[in-house]
């Protein structure tokens, strides 16, 4: 099809489309000689609990990535090149009434186009109290979750995921938002 | 983050994840996924641009209560800009300079020597 045709139809560019981020990635590490390729978590079956009320009666609970501020830590932005001083290797919480000061720099986050200026389009804490008080969802659970992001799959399943299933219970959260960068 | 999504969904905590990375979130596989087609590090809606946030919290939500069954994925109907463009540059070996490959080289085994360190402090302090 002649670039014409493709103009009248309306067609988006060939660019246009989600990034297909693991062969980006896979054919850096290539590229870059960083060894062998990061493998990510591969499931054929997915878990399924049917949300059989309404999430306007439900108390959630928000997961987050993202790192709290830590002083000595170095640059963690905005603008903060990739940060590996600044991450946390253990589960953390935080008291969902108040307001929080979390980075994402020890995340291997879009460093061109991302300018994590603004908290709020990584850690919707605010946006999800918002929620709560126009009644879309119940209510907030009492303490936010941090979740490490660690590059072992076995420390991720056995360690941080089973202490995050404890604290959500312990909360007594319905439903669980995560919010990954 | 879709690790532990299954890890609650599996012990009965209905799950949504919000994220920018399509096809990483949907190779995992998880049960609900709000995708954003924004750059890494935005997946809570655009910067200084509440209404964005509120949008894309306000659908997560909607998709937590009425996806069908697992592996739901909608996409976000906010575009980060017109031409898309940026989605040329993440990790595009095609666009860089050989001196630019030997300077992300040095950077990558810098921070791995961190990450090794710390993890070891973190051990003998019995930490993790």
């Amino acid at each position: 099809m002649s670039t014409s045709e493709w103009d009248e139809f309306g067609f988006a560019p060939d660019h246009d489309e989600p990034i297909p981020y693991r062969k980006r990635i896979r054919d850096y590490y290539v590229t870059l000689g960083f060894g062998t390729p990061y493998r990510w978590a591969h499931y054929a079956d997915v878990p399924f609990t049917p949300v059989t009320r309404p999430v306007a009666k439900m108390r959630v609970a928000l997961v987050t990535t993202a790192a709290p501020y830590k002083d000595g830590a170095g640059d963690q932005g905005p603008g903060a090149p990739y940060n590996n001083a600044a991450k946390f290797y253990k589960l953390y919480t935080g008291d969902s009434s108040k307001d929080h000061d979390l980075r994402i720099s020890h995340i291997g986050i879009d460093r061109k186009h991302t300018t994590a200026e603004d908290i709020n389009t990584w850690f919707p804490l605010p946006a999800l109290r918002d929620a709560a008080k126009q009644g879309l969802i119940g209510e907030v659970a009492p303490r936010f979750l941090g979740l490490p992001t660690n590059r072992s799959h076995k420390s991720t399943l056995d360690v941080d995921c089973q202490d995050l299933l404890t604290r959500v219970k312990e909360d007594r959260a319905d439903a669980a938002i995560l919010v990954a960068n | 983050m879709s690790l532990a999504a299954r890890t609650l969904e599996a012990a009965g905590i209905p799950t949504i994840v919000m994220g920018c990375a399509k096809d990483i979130v949907e190779y995992v596989g998880v049960p609900r996924f709000a995708f954003s087609d924004f750059p890494l590090g935005n997946p809570a809606g655009k910067p200084k641009d509440q209404a964005s946030q509120t949008a894309t919290l306000a659908l997560a939500i909607r998709v937590l209560e009425t996806a069908p069954g697992p592996r739901t994925t909608v996409q976000n109907p906010i575009r980060w800009n017109a031409d898309g463009l940026w989605k040329l540059d993440f990790s595009n070996v095609a666009q860089l300079s050989k001196e630019e490959i030997a300077r992300r080289r040095a950077e990558f085994d810098n921070g791995k020597e961190i990450a090794k360190q710390r993890l070891a402090e973190d051990r003998k302090k019995g930490v993790t």
